[in-house]
C-alpha cells in the first residue's frame, strides 16, 4: 500500500476554507509568488537571466556536490550551493524568488566552492548577483536582512571604510569577552586613550578605521552618486539615504572651506587636489 | 579539498572554455600592455625604485614583489579592531629600511560590504578600486595591499576592467569627473607576499628563538580562492601544493608549522555573518577551526594573514568555553608573529592586548619578558592620558591632509622618462615616510 493512503485526508485535499486563504507556503516548504509578487518574480528572473554574468559564472553542472561538501554555510543552514547553482541554471521565476527571501544570505562567500568545481562555475558571484537583484528591487525580506546594517553602511558610504572602534560596544559584542570591548575596564583608560596608543597618526580615531581625508570621502561618493549605488540603496532604505546626503552636503561644505583657508598652498599644487571642488 | 595541480587543471580548463567566448584573456598583465598602447590605461610600472623580488604563482608565473617605495591600502577591519597588524607591518618596514607611505588619502576596497550587503555593483567596486590604485600612482609609490578581501577583489576589478570595455569606459569616465584617470598596476601584491619576499632580511634580524613553538596556518580563503592563478606558490613550502604564504615566513623563521585535517575549510567570517549573524561564525570557528587546530596539532598559536580571519578566529573564542570549547588559543598575523620574533615591544607594536585569546602564554614560550612590557605599556598609557605625546612610525600628517589629498612634491610618473626610472630619481626621504 502506497504510504500516501497513511496520510491524513486533508494533506492531500484543501479545505473549502483553505482554498479561499491559500498558505503562504506550499506544501513543498516552497514560498509562492502571488499577484503583484508573480509579476516581481518575473522580472527579476528575467533581469538575473539577462545579466551578462549570468553567461559567464554558470557554466554547467553535474549535480556532483563537490560545491555543497565544502560550503561552510551548509553545515549550519538550510543551504546548498548546488541548489544556488542549479536554480541559477534551470530554475523558474518563482524558485529563483523563494531562493531570495532567505537562503542566498546564508553564502558565506568564502569562494570554497568556485575552488572545488570541476566545471569552474562562480557560484559565490552568481549569489551576489541574485542578492544584488534583491537590494535593487528592495525586497522586504532584504530590508529585513539588512536592517543591522545602518551604521556600517553610513560609515562605508561616508568614508569609505566597514568598521570602527566605537563601533565594538559590550551590548553588541558581548561575546567577543572583555578584552576586544571593555578597554576602560581593563585598562583604566578610554578608548580615545587606547587609540593614541597606536603608534600611526592615521589611525589614533575611534569614528573610523582610520582617519579618511575629506577629499577622499567627497570623490567617494561621487563614485556611489554617478554608479547607481545611492539609487540602490535608496530603494532599500529611503530615510538612510536622505541621512547620508546630508551628511556629505556638510563635508562638502567644510571642504569648500577649507579650500579658502588653504587656498595659496592648493594653488601651488598639481594633479586632482587642484581641480576637483567637492 | 583540491591539490594545487588539481586547482591548476580547473583553472585552466575554465580559462580556455572562457576564451573561447573571446571577452577572456589568459595573463591580464599581457592584456595591460596592449590596452597601454591603445592609450585606454596607465600601468603603474614596478620600477628599480621599487627593489622588486621575483617570486612565482600557482601556474608559475612570475610576479614582481616590490618591496620598497610602497602605498599602504590599510584594511578597515584591520584597523578597525585589530590594529597590531597595520603597525607591526609598518614597524617590520622600518627595521628593514623599507620606505613607504601610510595616508588619509585611501578608502577601503568596500568589498567586505559587498560580500555581506550586496549594496554596491561591478562598476562602483572596480571604479573605488581605480580610485585607490590612481592615488598610489600620483604618489609613485606603489599600492600593498594589507586585506586578503582586497586583494581578491582588486584582483577581479583588475581582470573585470580590463575584459570589460563597457565597464572601463564607464569608470574612466566618473574618474575624470574627479581629475583622475584610469591608473592599472602592474601586479596586484598581497602584503603577506612582500614577508615571502623579505623573508632573509626578516630572519637575520631574528632575536627570539622560535624552537618548540607550532603553529598552526589558516589559509585566508580570498587570498587563493579568488583569482586562484595570481596566487603565490613555492616548492619549499607543502611541496608548492598550498599558497606559500604565510606559512613560508613561520617555517623560515624556525617554527614548527603543523597540520590539520580543516585547513582549507574557511574561518567563518561570512561578512555578514560576523556583523548580525555571530552564532554561526562562533561556532564554525570553534568547532571547524580552533578545535582541530588544538586537538589535531596541538597549536601554540594559529597564524593568518587577513583581517577577516584574524578577527573571526580570535574574538569567537572567548564565548566557546560556554559550550565546552575553552580553547583560547593565540591568533596573530603572520606579521605580529614576526615582528614579536624580532623583539617588537608586544604592546607599543603588536597590540596583542585588543585580541581576545591571550597571547601571553605564547610570548613566554618565545622568550618574551612581557610582564615589564605590559607594565611599561600600562605606564605608557597613563602617560597617553595626562597629555604626553604619542609615539609614531612615521611622521604626523599635517591639517591640511585632513581635507585635501596633496601632492607632496614627488615627481609623478609620467614625466620621468623612462632612462631616469632608478632608484633617487624621486623625492627624498625621510624617515620610514617618502615625503
Amino acid at each position: 500500500m502506497s504510504i500516501v493512503a497513511h496520510l491524513p485526508r486533508r494533506v492531500l485535499s484543501l479545505t473549502e476554507e483553505e482554498a479561499a486563504n491559500p498558505p503562504a507556503m506550499e506544501l513543498t516548504g516552497r514560498r509562492k509568488a502571488t499577484g503583484p509578487e508573480h509579476e516581481l518574480a518575473e522580472t527579476i528572473f528575467a533581469e538575473f537571466r539577462q545579466d551578462p554574468r549570468h553567461h559567464e559564472f554558470v557554466l554547467g553542472c553535474l549535480n556532483c556536490g563537490e560545491c555543497t561538501t565544502g560550503c561552510p554555510a551548509a553545515r549550519f543552514y538550510d543551504f546548498s550551493p548546488r541548489e544556488m547553482l542549479q536554480i541559477a541554471a534551470t530554475g523558474d521565476a518563482t524558485t529563483l524568488w523563494d531562493a531570495m527571501q532567505e537562503k542566498i544570505w546564508a553564502c558565506c562567500q568564502c569562494y570554497t566552492c568556485n575552488m572545488r568545481c570541476r566545471f569552474g562555475n562562480d557560484i559565490a558571484g552568481i549569489i551576489s548577483v541574485m542578492r544584488e537583484l534583491s537590494v535593487v528591487h528592495g525586497l522586504e525580506s532584504t530590508r529585513k536582512t539588512l536592517a543591522p546594517f545602518g551604521r556600517s553602511l553610513t560609515l562605508l558610504m561616508t568614508v569609505g571604510t566597514q568598521v570602527s572602534s566605537d563601533m565594538i560596544q559590550p551590548d553588541f559584542f558581548r561575546d567577543w569577552g572583555p578584552f576586544a570591548t571593555g578597554s576602560d575596564k581593563v585598562w583604566d583608560v578610554s578608548s580615545d586613550v587606547m587609540r593614541k596608543a597606536i603608534p600611526s597618526d592615521v589611525l589614533q580615531t575611534t569614528r573610523s578605521s582610520w582617519e579618511v581625508s575629506v577629499q577622499t570621502s567627497l570623490e567617494l561618493f561621487r563614485i556611489y552618486e554617478e554608479t547607481g549605488v545611492l539609487d540602490m540603496l535608496r530603494g532599500l532604505d529611503p530615510d538612510l539615504t536622505e541621512m547620508l546626503i546630508d551628511i556629505i552636503e556638510e563635508r562638502r561644505e567644510e571642504f569648500q572651506d577649507a579650500r579658502g583657508r588653504f587656498a595659496k598652498e592648493i594653488a601651488a599644487m598639481r594633479g586632482p587636489v587642484a581641480s576637483f571642488t567637492g | 579539498m583540491l591539490s594545487a595541480n588539481e586547482i591548476r587543471k580547473v583553472v585552466a580548463e575554465r580559462t580556455e572554455h572562457q576564451k573561447g567566448t573571446g571577452k577572456k584573456v589568459v595573463d591580464v598583465r599581457e592584456e595591460l600592455d596592449r590596452l597601454e598602447d591603445r592609450g585606454e590605461v596607465i600601468v603603474h610600472r614596478i620600477r628599480p625604485a621599487n627593489r622588486p623580488v621575483p617570486l612565482t604563482t600557482l601556474f608559475g608565473w612570475t610576479k614582481q614583489i616590490p618591496t620598497d617605495r610602497l602605498w599602504h591600502h590599510k584594511s578597515c577591519g584591520q584597523c578597525g579592531n585589530i590594529p597590531g597588524y597595520p603597525s607591526s607591518l609598518l614597524w617590520l618596514m622600518n627595521e628593514t629600511g623599507r620606505t613607504y607611505l601610510n595616508e588619509p588619502h585611501q578608502t577601503s576596497c568596500t568589498a567586505w560590504n559587498y560580500h555581506g550587503t550586496a549594496t554596491s555593483n561591478p562598476v562602483a567596486l572596480a571604479a573605488v578600486a581605480a580610485r585607490n590604485f590612481h592615488r598610489a600612482y600620483e604618489t609613485d609609490h606603489f599600492p600593498l595591499i594589507h586585506c586578503g578581501t582586497s586583494f581578491g577583489d582588486y584582483k577581479e576589478m583588475r581582470k573585470l576592467l580590463v575584459e570589460n570595455a563597457t565597464v572601463r569606459t564607464k569608470v574612466r569616465d566618473v574618474l575624470r569627473k574627479m581629475g583622475r584617470d584610469l591608473v592599472l598596476p602592474e601586479e596586484i601584491v598581497h602584503y603577506s607576499e612582500w614577508v615571502h619576499a623579505m623573508a632573509p632580511e626578516i630572519v637575520a634580524r631574528k632575536k627570539h628563538s622560535l624552537t618548540g613553538v607550532v603553529a598552526t596556518v589558516h589559509e585566508p580563503c580570498h587570498y587563493y580562492k579568488m583569482v586562484p592563478e595570481d596566487a603565490v606558490y613555492d616548492d619549499r613550502v607543502y611541496a608548492g601544493q598550498r599558497p606559500a604564504v604565510p606559512s613560508g615566513i613561520l617555517m623560515e623563521l624556525g617554527a614548527t608549522v603543523a597540520d590539520y585535517s580543516t585547513w582549507y575549510d574557511c574561518c567563518g567570517f561570512g561578512f555578514r555573518h560576523i556583523l548580525s549573524e555571530r552564532e554561526f561564525s562562533r561556532s564554525f570557528a570553534n568547532l571547524r577551526k580552533i578545535r582541530p587546530m588544538v586537538e589535531e596539532a596541538h597549536a601554540d598559536v594559529a597564524i593568518t594573514s587577513d583581517t577577516g580571519c584574524v578577527t573571526t578566529l580570535d574574538k569567537s573564542q572567548w564565548i566557546g568555553k560556554t559550550h565546552g570549547l575553552p580553547y583560547m588559543l593565540p591568533v596573530l598575523s603572520d606579521v605580529q608573529f614576526a615582528a614579536l620574533a624580532l623583539g617588537a615591544h608586544p604592546y607599543k607594536i603588536a597590540q596583542v592586548h585588543w585580541h581576545s585569546a591571550s597571547a601571553e602564554a605564547l610570548l613566554t614560550k618565545m622568550g618574551i619578558d612581557w610582564t615589564s612590557a605590559k607594565a611599561e605599556f600600562r605606564e605608557y598609557l597613563r602617560s597617553l592620558k595626562n597629555g604626553a605625546a604619542p609615539e609614531l612610525l612615521h611622521p604626523a600628517h599635517g591639517e591640511i591632509e585632513n581635507y585635501f589629498a596633496i601632492n607632496k612634491g614627488q615627481v609623478l610618473p609620467e614625466e620621468v622618462p623612462a632612462a631616469s626610472r632608478v632608484p633617487g630619481a624621486t623625492a627624498p626621504i625621510v624617515g620610514g615616510r617618502s615625503e
